[in-house]
């Protein structure tokens, strides 16, 4: 089934709740996202961080207090929610309770007046699509929460929606079929290229389904980028510690030539590959050091000694806490085989990959 | 729980059970005292003048000695503590915290926590209850098919004969007004309730808070109310079937509002929006996906108006007419007279139509019940 692809274009887009106590607050705040057409974006964020705000403007649930939202270049602002014609997968579903399998899907066609037996077509297809044939006849009671979620699915599909829009769609199930669901909600709208605005609050889920994602905070967007930018080059500390565990390691910058920065920390010096853009000389900076960047050697080899707090072993990897002067660091090494010899309380050398180290300034939060 | 820490039954009553109860005890003791304060037929029949209390002087003031001031005054006096009951009421069951379908499963461990011979007790206690009853009725049947209740046993059917010839306007009359109360009222308790839950408007929670008050207030006061408002122009409806039917669909249409919302507040909003966002508008949306839902909730209404509109007769006593009036006025008016039969008889027939009509309801219910509805316990109480 052929779809229309278009982008969608936010442009601005503010809106203000009352408070109860906190008084007028922001739920977003001048967001500007730019979907290209067939892209698969991710809005991630902790709860409160306004992108299931944005995206319930996008669907036209909620109405923007300033900026506008465009479709394809057409003006959508001011459109309601049911002249959009965009697919929304919600949280919960929301499947209608008092409908069949088959009448939940067939919902958004009847709506539009099509034939019964054009309906009855489509709606086959679909559900075949999502790997519900012969369910048309049960209640959204009678499915597990997997199959419910693919029903919803396959009701914001069926209309041919322009724009597809989820609610963080796997928040209810455990985490082995929120695997298999995203993987299988990524393949769909890879198969009909459909423009995809997807909302989560789960890093790893957004890394895996997204072309590009969007951290948000405070109702703002913060960063974007590829799950890669965000993870190695983050642009504030926020991102840093949002999206994966990191070491965040105080230290002054020396300086910075071309592709390599210096900077002073942990008693020696340290490269990095990356730099905000605001760090210069002498300033007072913090170093970006994912977990499993740090390498452990023999103690006088590496680019720094460090004290082993602890060592946990997880099956396929081993966690280290480490001591450096006063800064602690965590570490993730992967057993490749039998464990070796470093034990709490003795010492190793650390080695750090330069590319995979980036350096923001201290007040970047 | 609590017994597996090693409590002793009584211990887990006094410190568990009974604490989780109190609100529910606190209401039904409110609302024990508010039916009390504003019962009207009870003492007027069993104590007459012996025991005045304040609806029933109300209206032997206004209708023995034409005196609606005085009424009114009085009824006024009833308005205070029954507002208060209402507000403090209001107070309790907004505190309580509403948690009705979580959607985890909601098996109960059958447990013992009370004894057997305290088991044998209460269902003893609640058996004589029953039991007293079901004699009540037996007794009403019984009094309606004997010459004379006390003097004369022998059984006649002329009290019915009595009530199906010259009472047989006063049922007319009963039905047509019950039967245009009940789905008018069915209808306002479903439009208000979905105003009050779905739709923000300023003045929301007064129009909910008048909206009960109607019924939670004394019929006394609202029946006076009535009469006075609707005596003179602009809008004179003393005398007509109108006024009863109206007094009865904002009164008991309440029941239905209660359950509109009661109901709203189970389906998520998101139903609504996801009917939006498949391209329906909101005529469509409210006509396909919340009407069905909420369905159970226009039954109880329909059901609840009818009930009442055959059995009131604390507001409707002043709004009744020579060309318009009631059966259980009519009752009433039997009992002062002393003639029983006919009483007892019209009585009869009033309990054997609530029940076929419940009973219909019932059935309509369960035809039009979909699969995925909230299951609906009975509401026709209160």
């Amino acid at each position: 089934m052929a779809i229309e692809t278009i982008g969608v274009q936010v442009d601005g887009v503010s809106k203000r709740f009352s408070h109860r106590v906190k008084g007028e607050i922001y739920a977003a705040r001048d967001v500007h996202l730019d979907v290209a057409p067939g892209e698969f974006l991710t809005l991630l964020g902790p709860s409160g961080c306004g992108k299931t705000t944005t995206l319930r403007m996008i669907a036209g649930f909620e109405h923007p207090d300033a900026g506008s939202i465009r479709l394809g270049g057409q003006d959508v602002t001011g459109l309601p929610a049911n002249q959009r014609n965009m697919g929304f997968v919600f949280q919960n579903y929301a499947l209608f309770p008092h409908l069949s399998v088959f009448d939940n899907v067939a919902y958004g066609l009847q709506v539009r007046g099509q034939a019964a037996a054009v309906i009855a077509k489509s709606v086959g297809d679909v559900l075949a699509l999502v790997g519900l044939s012969g369910y048309e006849h049960q209640f959204s009671g009678q499915l597990s929460g997997g199959e419910q979620q693919r029903v919803a699915l396959a009701r914001a599909i069926v209309i041919r929606p322009r724009v597809l829009l989820f609610d963080e769609p796997l928040s209810n199930l455990d985490a082995k079929l929120r695997v298999q669901m995203r993987t299988e909600i990524r393949d769909l709208q890879r198969s009909l290229a459909i423009t995809t605005i997807y909302v989560t609050h789960d890093q790893e889920e957004a890394m895996a389904v997204s072309d590009r994602i969007a951290v948000m905070s405070q109702g703002s967007v913060v960063q974007e980028g590829t799950a890669e930018d965000l993870y190695y080059r983050p642009a504030s500390e926020f991102v840093a510690t949002f999206v994966g565990r990191v070491n965040l390691v105080p230290g002054t910058l020396i300086e910075r030539s071309g592709d390599t920065v210096t900077v002073a920390a942990l008693g020696t010096t340290i490269r990095a590959g990356t730099a905000h853009a605001a760090v210069t000389g002498g300033a007072a900076v913090k170093l970006v050091m994912r977990p499993e960047v740090l390498e452990l050697v023999e103690v006088g080899a590496g680019d720094f000694r460090a004290d082993v707090i602890s060592c946990t072993f997880l099956g396929e990897k081993t966690e280290y806490l480490l001591r450096c002067g006063d800064v602690e660091l965590q570490c993730v090494r992967h057993n490749a085989g039998a464990v070796g010899a470093i034990r709490e309380g003795s010492a190793v050398g650390v080695r750090v990959a330069a590319s995979a180290v980036t350096v923001l300034p201290e007040a970047a939060r | 729980m609590a017994l597996s820490l090693g409590a002793s039954r009584w211990r887990v009553f006094r410190t568990v059970t009974l604490p989780l109860c109190i609100p529910g005890l606190a209401n039904a003791f409110l609302l024990l005292f508010a039916a009390s304060l504003a019962d009207f037929a009870t003492p007027l029949i069993l104590a007459g003048n012996n025991f005045p209390v304040l609806p029933t002087q109300a209206y032997l003031q206004i209708t023995g000695l034409f005196d609606l001031r005085g009424g009114a005054a009085l009824s006024f006096m009833l308005l205070v503590p029954a507002l208060g009951v209402f507000l403090l009421q209001r107070y309790w069951v907004s505190r309580r915290f509403y948690v009705t379908v979580t959607g985890k499963g909601a098996g109960q461990t059958p447990f013992d926590s009370i004894s057997p011979a305290v088991r044998a007790a209460l269902l003893a206690a609640c058996a004589v209850v029953a039991a007293t009853i079901l004699y009540f009725y037996a007794l009403l049947l019984y009094a309606s098919l004997v010459q004379a209740l006390g003097a004369n046993h022998a059984l006649t059917l002329r009290h019915y004969r009595v009530i199906f010839t010259e009472g047989l306007r006063v049922i007319r009359d009963t039905l047509i007004i019950a039967g245009l109360a009940m789905p008018l009222g069915g209808l306002y308790g479903i439009l208000v309730g979905y105003l009050v839950a779905r739709k923000p408007f300023v003045g929301r929670r007064t129009m909910e808070l008048v909206s009960m008050i109607n019924y939670a207030l004394p019929g006394t006061i609202v029946g006076i109310a009535y009469l006075i408002a609707f005596n003179d122009p602009p809008i004179e409806l003393t005398g007509t079937a109108l006024i009863i039917i109206a007094c009865y669909v904002f009164r008991y249409g309440a029941t239905g509002i209660r359950a509109t919302v009661a109901m709203l507040q189970q389906i998520d909003k998101s139903l609504e929006e996801a009917s939006q966002g498949l391209g329906a508008g909101s005529g469509t949306t409210f006509r396909r996906v919340t009407l069905p839902l909420i369905l159970p909730a226009f039954f109880t209404g329909l059901g609840v108006v009818f009930i009442r509109s055959m059995t009131a007769i604390s507001a409707t006593i002043f709004l009744v007419s020579i060309s318009w009036t009631l059966i259980t006025v009519r009752i009433l008016e039997n009992i002062t007279e002393l003639s029983l039969g006919p009483a007892a008889a019209y009585s009869v027939l009033v309990v054997g139509i609530v029940f076929v009509v419940i009973a219909l309801i019932g059935r309509g219910l369960r035809w039009f019940r979909a699969p995925g509805a909230i299951p609906v316990t009975s509401m026709f109480g209160g």
